[in-house]
């Protein structure tokens, strides 16, 4: 693993790049004076998109969980502001979802039930056969375990008193 | 139709009586073993008789064509007939081709139907046909191919009957350019859209990469062929022997003979397919079977041959690949067996991440931070270069002894701030660290002045205060060592 980091276009390096630029902008304004649990709730939030967000980035849309988190994270981020990009938000992933199922009960998974576990946690997987599921998934556990390591560092430098 | 009788008519001009007969003779003695051999289910007879007709056959074939007749339009149109037929008996067998071949032949069929109404002639005079026909017969007789008896076999003794009588020269000239553009045919490439002859060539040539590609689905597959012919097998390889164009298939069945005599020690392994499984003990207790598998061996015995069931085989092999290299990645996972529980092993893993991050993010959006560093511009490539040899400084620091146990309560502190649920963060947090340890012991014990040095500078951070106050200069260097370290 170390090795790997030593690769400065890797996807560790990228990743944390990315998110402690995002996380010096979220604590920029912040001011040092304890916050109450709903700004620290507030900061939580971002710092988790900024998170899933960067990882994403870092895979540039190679993969297709990171092609469902981007977008996921657009319309999201557009249904805030309006109402009825929320509603069809919704009916988007309504769609993906029921296409999602035909396609497993199609192909006849022997493993359904567990399958459509993975696809709810995979992001992007309703629409994946089992056999692209498990590539994502495959690639999305190294991403996220990529993620875990350098959230845990980070977060250990910063609680270091 | 007028143009191959007026082509028929033109031959018989040209050629020479003694062709005439020799050629008779040649189709008389076809038709005797086409006969023997639709009547006869003894294939060892068989055999003798065809040694004869083989040897008739090659010498067909050998004499060179006396008249070049421009033969293209009535050639391709036989070679399509000969060829359909020979997809029809290979798919009839149910186990021999590729998923894309088993479409044509019940389109084929009604096609012969028309065809042999109409051009029996032409249809028979081919001795590719006749030496097709006993393969054929040889696939019919097995009983695979039920419906293929009927009509075909009128059609070949009508066309034999008619053939005797009408120009044999014209064997010669297609006997020959059927040997040219067959191996032409094979040459090119193959693919589907072609023309069946081609396609019945460029099957075997399909079948023999496929094989190369899934070689261990030929021990199972080829199974399948052992019960068809059951003792007729010998008879399939020796007429391919006499055609310069069946040369090359007798190269492969040759090759799948011997992959198929791999297939008996390919039957004990059994294959966790539902399918196979019981088919698999039916082949072992057959009475000892002469080898004559020599087609491709895809789908196994048994099995449906439909293209459905070909490419679900294919999926699952695939999605089993792709579980023994999640099973790599998700720890603790090498004693599992079975798809369930690994299924159910990797939903928990990715859960279990999903909410680190979750909770990862929590504890920084909690954690004041004290350096208001500007990172991005620390975290260079030449800061990249030395991560390796101080990542484990920042160990120590948490609890140098005690590592987990150090851990947990400052992880333990923030989910009870904010009302997650406690258990489940000690959970992954005592898995995280379960990971972590075994790397962490061995850089501490190569590295310990490296985390004093460490050690001293945060010391340091800490008398001189976090934040904004801090000289840039000093700040600078802290940074750099802590960025060292973290990285």
């Amino acid at each position: 693993m170390d090795l790997q980091n030593l690769n400065p276009s890797s996807l560790k390096s990228r990743f944390t790049a990315r998110f402690l630029r995002a996380l010096t902008e979220i604590n920029a304004p912040k001011t040092i004076s304890s916050s109450s649990p709903r700004e620290i709730f507030q900061r939580y939030r971002r710092i988790k998109v900024a998170a899933d967000k960067s990882m994403a980035y870092s895979v540039r849309s190679r993969r297709i969980w990171s092609r469902a988190t981007l977008w996921r994270l657009r319309t999201r981020s557009r249904s805030r502001r309006l109402v009825s990009f929320g509603r069809r938000a919704s009916v988007k992933t309504r769609t993906t979802a029921s296409h999602g199922k035909e396609n497993k009960e199609h192909h006849g998974a022997v493993l359904g039930v567990q399958a459509e576990e993975l696809r709810e946690l995979v992001p992007g997987g309703e629409a994946m056969d089992l056999c692209n599921l498990l590539d994502e998934t495959a690639h999305y556990i190294k991403c996220l375990t990529t993620q875990v390591q350098v959230m845990r560092t980070i977060a250990n430098l910063y609680s270091i008193e | 139709m007028e143009k191959d009788e007026a082509f028929m008519a033109e031959v018989l001009n040209r050629t020479a009586s003694r062709q005439l007969t020799w050629n008779t003779e040649v189709l008389n003695c076809a038709t005797e073993k086409l006969g023997n051999h639709f009547l006869n289910p003894n294939w060892d007879n068989s055999m003798d008789q065809s040694d004869p007709f083989e040897s008739a056959l090659s010498s067909m074939v050998s004499s060179p064509a006396a008249s070049k007749v421009p033969v293209s339009g009535e050639n391709v149109m036989m070679r399509e007939l000969i060829g359909k037929l020979g997809n029809i008996c290979n798919s009839g067998d149910a186990s021999c081709y590729s998923t894309p071949l088993n479409s044509p032949p019940r389109f084929d069929l009604s096609m012969v139907n028309l065809l042999n109404h109409s051009t029996l002639v032409p249809f028979s005079a081919d001795p590719g046909f006749a030496e097709r026909a006993t393969r054929f017969s040889c696939f019919s007789t097995g009983g695979d191919s039920g419906c293929f008896n009927g009509p075909l076999m009128d059609s070949f003794k009508l066309s034999c009957n008619q053939s005797i009588n009408v120009n044999g020269s014209q064997n010669n000239k297609n006997s020959a350019m059927a040997g040219n553009s067959d191996s032409d045919k094979k040459n090119s490439g193959v693919s589907r859209s072609s023309s069946p002859e081609n396609a019945e060539s460029g099957v075997s040539k399909e079948e023999s990469s496929v094989s190369q590609q899934i070689p261990s689905q030929n021990d199972a597959g080829t199974r399948k062929r052992k019960s068809i012919p059951r003792g007729k097998a010998k008879e399939i390889p020796s007429p391919a022997a006499a055609d310069a164009k069946v040369a090359s298939e007798n190269d492969e069945s040759n090759s799948k003979r011997s992959k198929r005599e791999g297939a008996p020690s390919g039957n004990g392994n059994a294959k966790a397919s539902n399918d196979g499984n019981q088919k698999q003990s039916k082949e072992n207790s057959k009475p000892p079977e002469p080898p004559k598998d020599y087609i491709h061996v895809r789908a196994r015995r048994g099995e449906a041959t439909d293209s459905h069931s070909l490419a679900e085989r294919v999926r699952r092999e695939k999605i089993s690949e792709r579980m023994k290299f999640l099973q790599d990645l998700v720890p603790g996972c090498n004693k599992v067996t079975g798809k369930a529980v690994m299924l159910d092993e990797i939903i928990n893993y990715v859960q279990s991440l999903q909410r680190q991050v979750e909770f990862l993010s929590m504890k920084l959006a909690t954690v004041n931070p004290r350096m208001d560093v500007n990172m991005e511009a620390l975290l260079s490539k030449d800061m990249f270069q030395s991560r390796g040899v101080l990542q484990h400084g920042i160990y120590p620091m948490d609890s140098s002894p005690a590592f987990p146990c150090g851990y947990h309560p400052q992880q333990g502190l923030l989910p009870l701030n904010n009302g997650i649920p406690n258990t489940t963060e000690t959970q992954f947090s005592m898995k995280t660290q379960g990971f972590k340890l075994p790397s962490i012991d061995g850089f501490i014990d190569a590295h310990p002045q490296v985390g004093s040095m460490w050690e001293d500078d945060i010391q340091s951070i800490v008398q001189m205060g976090f934040g904004q106050n801090q000289p840039q200069s000093y700040q600078g260097s802290i940074s750099t060592g802590q960025v060292k370290i973290e990285l």
